[in-house]
């Protein structure tokens, strides 16, 4: 028996230490301590959004256009090519874009996270941090918290308008088989503004374990280069389970009993 | 100063052309040193197999359980009880968990997990300066290194894909539970709609898939360089670039297979 279960078992062992460390960081970000590095809060939220806004949104728009053609040729067997709009709107808002979201945001910030304070950590700046008087945890984990909630529900939305532009294209110009005013008559009617917080707050769920993730596993790093690229690999595992994991809880919590139809009484 | 912006951005640009050339450069001779002889690459395929294989398995069980009930399943059963045709959810997962969602969650998990693995390591052996001894002792790394984690890749994320699909449509039959549909209608449209066509289709997008990320990870992993963040930033970079690059190729895939084979539009 070479280790099959290590990989759950490792999982198991990490949760709890994330749980206990993230619940550490939100801590320090909701009672303020986080503000005394405000400045430095906002110099993350520019590195986010310079860094990673354009990928984020490039992916968004790749899997728009795939929501798009999928919503449209499904929808051309059924014999109602118009409906497309149906398809998109239930997969752009409600379910790829916090996916997509998820999985650019734990494979571009979170390992980068990861890389970022693990070098730190295995240089040592970390205790240096320390013995200047800085807490280390508020400075470098609270700040990129703060700054993610900060910078990223705007970069959500953004993404949501660029998805919806690449399932238009994709639907209308595309395939074809629906007009320009017939698909968005039917795409607008599938949505409200209720589904658009709830698939914020899924997105945003996303956001914050993936940045604390990468936090804990950078601020843990050991065992020199090596040990960073180990721990970086190691995040993005967690990061894939939870992401999937919190989608379908959000998927439950808010579609689950009530599907928010335009449909019947 | 316009001026000067534009050179960066330029200088930014040829760094990307430069990279993809190389990739591209690596894939060729990865395709070449695997099929010219000698083969000493055997153990190391097997290896690297069960390596990917074993990481792989528990994460990608969780991942397509949960997207397939929460994205196809409950979503669309939702509009389907509505119109009293909860049956139709079989037909539905067909498009869902065996033509879109299974080869991309399997994609996803192995970039994650098994590509951040191999760039971690191959970053660790070029750190060490391990490639370079390898070289001096007349061993060739590609062939040597690369070819059995293509190979590998490739063969993993193929079978993965089978147990992406099961998964998920496992994940069908608990989304018809919670609704209290008897499963007969769910086997019936299911088996009906789905053509071997969406199962060959599925099946080698997923080998393209390892072949992509095999790719983009080793490569990373054999050009990372500098310092304490060198072997991290390449796991970033290689698992940002092997994503966006199976999702763009799925993208063209799924658009060409659609559009060439018309009998999966019609509806059964």
């Amino acid at each position: 028996m070479i280790g099959w279960l290590d990989t759950p078992r490792g999982w198991l062992d990490a949760f709890g230490e994330i749980a206990r460390f993230g619940s550490q960081v939100a801590g320090q970000v909701y009672s303020g301590k986080a503000l005394r590095f405000f400045g430095e809060g906002i110099r993350q939220a520019g590195i986010l959004i310079f860094g990673s806004a354009l990928i984020v949104w490039a992916f968004v728009f790749i899997l728009g256009l795939q929501c798009g053609i999928q919503g449209a040729y499904f929808f051309r067997a059924q014999g109602a090519p118009s409906y497309a709009g149906l398809f998109s709107a239930f997969c752009d808002l409600r379910e790829a874009m916090p996916y997509a979201f998820g999985y650019i945001l734990s494979a571009k910030v979170g390992t980068g996270i990861v890389a970022e304070i693990g070098a730190m950590r295995i240089s040592d700046e970390i205790d240096a941090l320390e013995v200047i008087g800085v807490p280390p945890i508020t400075f470098l984990c609270a700040t990129r918290l703060l700054a993610a909630w900060i910078a990223l529900p705007f970069m959500y939305l953004v993404g949501i308008g660029v998805m919806y532009g690449a399932s238009y294209l994709a639907v209308v110009n595309q395939v074809g088989d629906v007009s320009s005013g017939g698909y968005t008559l039917i795409f607008w009617m599938f949505q409200s503004p209720p589904d658009l917080f709830f698939s914020l707050i899924k997105g945003m769920a996303m956001a914050t374990v993936i940045v604390v993730v990468g936090c804990y596993y950078g601020y843990t790093a050991s065992g020199g280069p090596v040990g960073v690229g180990t721990a970086t690999a190691k995040s993005m595992v967690f990061n894939i389970v939870a992401v999937h994991i919190l989608g379908m809880l959000g998927t439950v919590i808010f579609w689950g009993a009530n599907p928010r139809l335009p449909i019947g009484g | 100063m316009a001026g000067k912006a534009l050179a960066r951005r330029a200088g930014s640009l040829s760094a990307v052309l430069v990279e993809a050339g190389s990739m591209v450069i690596l894939t060729m001779r990865t395709l070449i040193s695997a099929v010219r002889p000698p083969y000493p690459y055997g153990g190391e395929l097997v290896e690297q197999f069960y390596f990917a294989l074993k990481l792989c398995w528990f994460p990608l069980l969780i991942s397509t359980f949960a997207l397939n009930l929460g994205a196809p399943g409950l979503q669309a059963a939702g509009p389907l009880q509505v119109f009293g045709a909860l049956d139709r959810l079989g037909g539905f997962f067909v498009l869902t968990a065996i033509r879109w969602i299974g080869p991309l969650v399997t994609a996803v998990v192995v970039s994650g997990v098994a590509g951040t693995a191999i760039t971690a390591d191959l970053g660790a052996r070029k750190i060490r300066e391990e490639l370079d001894a390898l070289q001096v002792l007349g061993v060739d790394p590609v062939k040597n290194l690369v070819v059995p984690r293509f190979l590998a890749l490739m063969i993993v994320t193929a079978l993965l894909d089978v147990v992406a699909i099961i998964f998920g449509l496992s994940a069908g039959i608990v989304a018809e539970l919670i609704y209290h549909q008897s499963l007969g209608g769910f086997f019936a449209t299911l088996f009906s709609n789905a053509s071997i066509t969406d199962i060959w289709g599925s099946l080698l997008m997923c080998t393209m898939f390892g072949a992509i990320i095999a790719v983009v990870c080793s490569y990373k992993g054999m050009t990372a360089s500098g310092g304490a963040a060198g072997v991290g930033r390449a796991v970033n970079q290689a698992v940002v670039i092997s994503v966006v690059g199976v999702f763009a190729f799925s993208y063209v895939f799924t658009a060409i297979l659609l559009a060439t084979h018309p009998e999966l539009q019609t509806i059964r």
